[in-house]
């Protein structure tokens, strides 16, 4: 217990126990997606999955590429399933994980990146306007933005213009959609107004829902749902009428004649219907497609349904006879009110987003994609376990054979393994998965440790015991070596931590450099001072015996 | 000294006329893929595979391991496709032009063989033009895969890696990685120069260092490992390395006054063959570990250190310790 009077040896066990909780105690994940029996997250190498770096058209402003950047990310994982991350690099490029590995689905999810989402509004089952009549959203305008009203309400405000087709279209599929339905004290009338529906990517395909699910949604769209933009009282028939596609409410029987006439030769179908009637689909010439019933009403969820907007009497013309005298507004506004500020401005921004996202600001020019398949990444994972613990073993007998004395290679030993696992706590603090890079990048740091252990080693042995320096005096020697060393390896590393985020692929790279670096601090900080402690105190005792 | 010497001759043989390096796809644009498998898999039968794909430049190279078999295929992007997104891609920036963005958009229509339609919103034609390309890349891409697991009888349990590089965004990443280079070289010669503040000692530490760079590229050429961002982090690694022998040897030349210059350059080669030796020793498990299962990023990183190092060997021991001897002679 001697040991741990000492400063250095204190920190280094502080800091190993630490750690230790850092990485062995589960706070409440499964396994999945983590090294087994810690929190060290597994990258792309080790998980599998798709690398998507997109090269957009020009560079673009910081402000423009991160709006891109969310834009991108609901195309590629609308429903938020994909445990997509989504990061811009520089001005003109983003890079994407996803864990999808199937080439035909990253092709799709390729196109949908490139492409033009597709939005509509919807009134009555007809389509008022859609993504590419919106002309501009006014960003700029005064009207933009969240304003205070009273004591707890914001509200936020979307201006927004169309054009020529989409202002007469609008004009008259909302012509008198709001009906009186009472009066205020002084006479006024107050009206109840038709819904609109926004659908960004409808898809083209034939819905056959389960009454069970039915009945589920129904009720969970009455209720309504804040997070998903659904108000309060949402018809579901409503919404399947705006939809304008064939949606089948299966009861036990599928009758085939409801499948004559069908456009498309897409179904979805929701999970818990049978097989047979996805054989009964197929015979009928459908590719059908099962969806699983997430934590949103799942018909919301397959047509891509996003906002249910009301609209007001002020556009639609009550107070005109003939639609011929109608008023048209080319610039439309839609509006809601919050609580607080922060829900109204990301109500106000999601929003902005999905009437834009019918195009990008800028067109993408390229885009490259690197998939590793799953069970190639389980397989690394166990190779590189082996690989760490060969080197680590080999690495042991080269120092044996040095010093052939174990008071003098256990501690090589005990540090060696100390710095891996500090670097390993480090990236559950920062939460950065370990994949091929950081791997060796921790390489790279556990090799430097144990070069300065050897120096340390050999300069506390005393190489002429002729002239007496004293312990701490060679102790010093060895600090100012390690410390050059460690620097050198910061030098090298530092420009990667600083242009990460500014060239696409040096990206990859960013774990490497963070866990070679911290492994240099980890190593001149806390575990070499430590070492130099032990160190001198078992020399001292070997310089004794042999006095 | 003269060994270092004669020795880059050859290294800067290898290293720009024959076999020369080659910058990976990861700086040109290309595509790889990795396969591995439990059944044997050969160049003929590959190549036999792919046969009607159009894949220029396509180059196959195949492996056996005591455990299984590996492929390697590289090729470029098919033509066609090509073609279809360069032509896309002006359509897009073309938008504002309508009947100049429809008739690029119908170009491609037709290019890969969809029905001919009139347009007359530019929009509603680059949807359709976008549509088509996307469902023309979907199959090729989908019938490239099922010959290649059928060729290579593979199960649905595929270990393969893929990757696809635009070329734009290798030269991208390029530029990346020279300003890396740059920056890093700058910074590792002020950190020696500030530890050691003497001109001969901290240029004797650099030289030593591009002479280790160099043996890596030198090995780098004879394996074949292309330039990339696999191998650039390899390169920094060796520096941060490599250097560790040049400190350990120059601080003790110069800031000891134990025993004659001669013995403690004695005992330094001691504890630097050491450090050296212990990095050596993981380096070939771990190349032998990584080429038999193609884990390509540890193969390249582990073959870049080792021939590095061996070049940090001889050029710390062999070029800068003579010079530091003289120097430290010369200064008493």
């Amino acid at each position: 217990m001697n040991l741990l009077k000492n400063w250095r040896i204190l920190l280094l066990v502080v800091a190993l126990l630490f750690i230790c909780v850092v990485v062995f105690v589960n706070f409440g994940h499964d396994d999945k997606g983590y090294l087994e029996g810690t929190n060290v997250k597994l990258g792309l190498d080790f998980e599998g999955g798709t690398l998507y770096q997109i090269e957009l058209q020009e560079a673009v402003s910081v402000e423009e590429i991160n709006r891109i950047a969310v834009i991108i990310s609901q195309r590629v994982d609308p429903s938020g399933l994909k445990d997509a991350s989504i990061t811009p690099i520089g001005n003109q490029f983003i890079v994407i994980q996803i864990s999808e590995t199937n080439p035909a689905e990253l092709e799709k999810i390729e196109s949908r990146i490139r492409q033009q989402g597709k939005f509509e509004s919807n009134l009555n089952g007809e389509i008022v306007f859609t993504g590419d009549q919106i002309k501009k959203v006014l960003r700029g305008d005064n009207s933009y933005g969240v304003r205070k009203q009273g004591d707890t309400t914001f509200e936020w405000s979307l201006p927004f213009v169309l054009n020529e087709d989409a202002i007469n279209s609008f004009t008259e599929k909302t012509f008198h959609q709001c009906s009186a339905t009472s009066f205020t004290p002084d006479g006024k009338p107050i009206y109840d107004c038709e819904k609109t529906i926004f659908f960004l990517d409808k898809p083209d395909a034939l819905i056959v829902i389960s009454e069970d699910q039915y009945a589920l949604d129904e009720e969970a769209m009455f209720i309504g749902n804040r997070l998903l933009n659904i108000p309060q009282q949402t018809e579901i028939e409503e919404i399947i009428e705006d939809s304008q596609l064939n949606v089948i409410v299966y009861d036990g029987s599928l009758d085939v004649n409801a499948l004559v006439g069908i456009q498309t030769q897409k179904a979805i179908v929701s999970s818990d219907i049978g097989n047979e009637v996805v054989v009964v689909l197929e015979d009928n010439g459908f590719e059908v497609t099962k969806v699983e019933a997430v934590d949103k009403p799942w018909l919301w969820d397959v047509i891509n349904a996003q906002q249910v907007i009301s609209l007001s009497e002020s556009i639609t013309n009550e107070d005109v006879a003939d639609i011929a005298h109608a008023q048209q507004f080319s610039t439309l506004r839609i509006s809601g009110q919050r609580e607080d500020v922060e829900t109204a401005l990301n109500d106000l921004d999601e929003l902005a987003i999905l009437l834009e996202s019918g195009s990008l600001p800028t067109p993408v020019k390229t885009i490259s994609k690197e998939t590793i398949s799953p069970s190639l990444g389980e397989s690394f994972k166990s190779l590189v376990i082996l690989m760490g613990i060969i080197a680590f073993i080999v690495v042991g007998i080269v120092v044996a054979i040095r010093y052939r004395m174990a008071k003098l290679v256990i501690p090589i030993f005990i540090i060696g393994g100390s710095e891996v696992l500090l670097n390993l706590g480090f990236m559950v603090l920062i939460q950065r998965p370990l994949d091929l890079a950081a791997f060796a990048g921790l390489l790279a740091a556990i090799g430097t440790g144990v070069d300065s252990e050897i120096v340390i080693t050999d300069e506390l042995l005393g190489k002429s015991k002729k002239i007496k320096e004293s312990l701490i005096k060679r102790a010093k020697a060895a600090l100012f070596i390690i410390m050059t060393s460690a620097f050198t390896m910061i030098a090298v590393m530092l420009p990667i931590i600083f242009t990460a985020r500014s060239y696409p692929g040096i990206d990859k790279l960013y774990g490497f450099a963070v866990v070679a670096i911290v492994g240099a601090l980890i190593g001149v900080f806390i575990t070499r001072p430590a070492f130099t402690k032990i160190m001198e105190i078992i020399v001292g005792k070997i310089e004794k015996k042999e006095r | 000294m003269l060994v270092p010497a004669i020795l880059l001759i050859p290294m800067l043989f290898l290293i720009f006329v024959v076999p020369g390096i080659s910058p990976g796809i990861d700086l040109t644009g290309g595509n790889v893929i990795i396969v591995r498998s439990q059944q044997e898999l050969t160049e003929g039968g590959i190549l036999s595979a792919l046969q009607g794909f159009d894949l220029p430049e396509l180059r196959i190279s195949t492996i056996t391991s005591p455990t299984g078999y590996g492929a390697w295929i590289q090729y470029s992007k098919n033509p066609l496709i090509n073609e279809a997104e360069e032509v896309i891609a002006q359509a897009e920036a073309n938008l504002e032009n309508e009947i100049e963005s429809i008739s690029l958009s119908k170009q491609v229509i037709s290019l890969l063989g969809g029905e001919d339609a009139e347009y007359d919103n530019a929009k509603l034609a680059l949807l359709d033009a976008q549509d088509i390309l996307a469902s023309y890349k979907e199959g090729f891409s989908t019938s490239l895969q099922t010959a290649l697991t059928d060729e290579l009888g593979l199960g649905a349990d595929v270990e393969f890696q893929k990757r696809e590089i635009s070329p734009t965004l290798g030269e991208a990443s390029l530029q990346g990685i020279i300003n890396i280079s740059i920056i890093g070289f700058i910074l590792i010669i002020i950190v020696i120069f500030i530890a050691f503040r003497q001109v001969v000692p901290s240029a004797a530490i650099i030289q030593a260092m591009i002479f280790d760079v160099v043996a890596g590229l030198a090995g780098m050429a004879l394996l074949n490992i292309p330039l990339s961002l696999t191998t650039l982090p390899a390169l920094l690694m060796l520096v941060g390395y490599s250097v560790d022998t040049d400190i350990m040897l120059t601080s003790r030349m110069l800031k000891e006054r134990s025993g004659t210059p001669g013995e403690r350059a004695t005992t330094s080669m001691k504890t630097g063959l050491t450090m050296t030796g212990t990095t050596l020793a993981a380096l070939v498990a771990m190349i032998l570990i990584s080429y038999f299962y193609q884990i390509e990023v540890i193969y390249h990183i582990s073959a870049i250190l080792f021939f590095g190092l061996i070049g940090d060997v001889i050029a710390t021991w062999l070029m800068n310790a003579p010079i530091l001897l003289w120097f430290v002679e010369k200064k008493k």
